[in-house]
């Protein structure tokens, strides 16, 4: 009898658990579907290795459920993954499993772990963790592992917009693998072969986004997503 | 007397069909990069991005003038020495075939005018061909694709340079590149100044241009000592203003070794032109 009790105290305890924990995520998605689009001024840093580019500014625009595009006068470079999947991913009920984790403080807030389990054993994600603040119901770090491109940390800060739980600040950090280019490729047969010595290893890129001067809900159209 | 038939040589390439072939195929080979970049630029471009595209994404006007430009450099300075070969070695060998060598030495002007005012010419004709090749490519694919940031590909990696940061790198780079080009024109008056035929120096300018370029390419330690004196291996210095951080060092000395090689070359002519038999 005993034992009996003590199987449906930890079998209720672990579902009670998941349950809060998809709970947490709705009322994360519940915050950002709040967004129906907005535009915001974005200032781009990029430290990835083999790649020099110089920071630049441009104006983001996104509308729901995942249309993004980004203007800028010069060459931006941006993550593949990281901007909207997560949301798109978040939002589609059904197709994972989460469960809490440890707590974790980050930059003095406390935080508790959610792992997020896909449930689609062909999705191209592997697993989710997000750190999320309880109290504001925000992520404010986030972990994606993907099986195409390997796994993608990002770190979130907020100011102004936390209640549409928009960030002021992102910072990706990117696996790269390192690769040789050939110099008939490259063109600069001058070069000694000493630089050219790469290997297979993969390196950690990080590219730093600030927004600023959100403009929430103001009913863009369509059209401006797609003009090149 | 030099100007005069400094003058005179400009009229004799200018009455050449050869002279022209250097103009009409710089035109229709960059007609053709620009059709191919218009109808497929993304496909090509994305074989230089293609590498880091599997993590990140590329946003902004990639392909624009900047790009074609420096694409465009980088294609035909390899094949625009042949183009300048194929006047400058004719220089002082066509007249030997043509037996009108022997009338110019006997005209009042000494034997090193004469050398000098062909070199003059070759010099000019060869700003003429880096000026159109400069025209075509900045100009015309500014005209037709736009400005924008240049996406470089290097042997260590990619570089994006502002648009603003690129204008000075390609003025300097045509001059750079001018100064390579000189030195290809130097090198076949040299040759030609031995040869009795005008097809001889211009194999042999490309010959050795192409097997100095291979040296060059070869990652072979043997070869280290000699490739930084070799002329090919600066010829490519104009890429240099193009990296990050411009190794304004490493092109000083590339400028030094291409002008002692115009200048050896030159004296090298003066040298076997004064001492050739015009008689036989």
């Amino acid at each position: 009898m005993k034992q009996f009790v003590l199987f449906i105290a930890i079998s209720f305890s672990c579902f009670s658990h998941a349950q809060n924990a998809e709970d947490v995520i709705t009322k994360i998605n519940n915050k950002f579907n709040a967004v129906k689009d907005y535009s915001v001024n974005v200032y781009i840093q990029a430290n990835i290795p083999m790649l020099k580019i110089m920071p630049n500014k441009g104006k983001l625009y996104f509308k729901q459920k995942d249309k993004v595009k980004i203007d800028s006068k010069g060459i931006t470079v941006l993550p593949k993954q990281g901007f909207t999947e997560l949301n798109s991913f978040l939002n589609e009920k059904g197709a994972y499993m989460a469960i809490f984790g440890d707590s974790v403080m980050i930059r003095g807030v406390k935080t508790k772990l959610i792992n997020v389990i896909p449930n689609n054993s062909a999705s191209d994600i592997i697993l989710v963790k997000l750190w999320v603040d309880l109290q504001n119901n925000i992520i404010l770090r986030s972990q994606l592992t993907t099986k195409s491109n390997g796994s993608i940390n990002i770190d979130y800060s907020y100011t102004d917009q936390i209640n549409y739980g928009l960030p002021n600040q992102l910072k990706f950090e990117i696996d790269v693998k390192k690769f040789k280019i050939p110099k008939s490729i490259a063109g600069d047969i001058n070069k000694t072969n000493q630089q050219e010595k790469t290997t297979k290893e993969i390196d950690k890129g990080t590219i730093t986004v600030n927004f600023t001067e959100y403009k929430v809900n103001i009913g863009l159209k369509d059209e401006i997503f797609s003009k090149n | 007397m030099l100007l005069k038939n400094t003058y005179n040589e400009l009229i004799k390439i200018v009455s050449k069909p050869r002279s022209f072939l250097g103009f009409g195929a710089l035109s229709l080979l960059i007609a053709i990069i620009l059709f191919a970049m218009k109808a497929d630029g993304s496909s090509i471009v994305s074989m230089v991005t293609d590498s880091f595209e599997q993590t990140l994404t590329f946003n902004g006007n990639v392909i624009n003038g900047n790009l074609i430009a420096f694409i465009i450099l980088q294609m035909l300075i390899v094949h625009v020495p042949l183009l300048i070969a194929l006047v400058t070695g004719d220089l002082i060998s066509g007249e030997a075939a043509m037996g009108t060598i022997r009338m110019m030495a006997s005209k009042p002007i000494s034997r090193t005018q004469i050398v000098l005012s062909k070199f003059i010419a070759g010099a000019l004709y060869t700003l003429l061909i880096t000026l159109w090749l400069g025209f075509l490519a900045l100009f015309v694919s500014h005209f037709i694709f736009g400005s924008g940031d240049l996406i470089v590909l290097n042997s260590d990696g990619l570089v994006i340079l502002p648009e603003a940061d690129v204008f000075w790198r390609f003025g300097l780079g045509f001059c750079v590149a001018f100064l390579s080009l000189l030195t290809v024109s130097a090198l076949s008056i040299f040759l030609s100044a031995y040869s009795e035929n005008s097809i001889g120096p211009i194999v042999a300018t490309m010959s050795i241009i192409l097997v100095f370029t291979i040296i060059g390419s070869l990652d072979a330690s043997v070869f280290n000592s000699i490739k930084p004196y070799m002329f090919t291996t600066h010829m490519a210095a104009w890429r240099s203003f193009f990296s990050a951080e411009v190794p304004f060092n490493a092109i000083y000395q590339s400028i030094v070794i291409l002008v002692l090689h115009i200048f050896s070359f030159l004296g090298m002519t003066l040298y076997k032109f004064n001492k050739k038999d015009i008689t036989s």
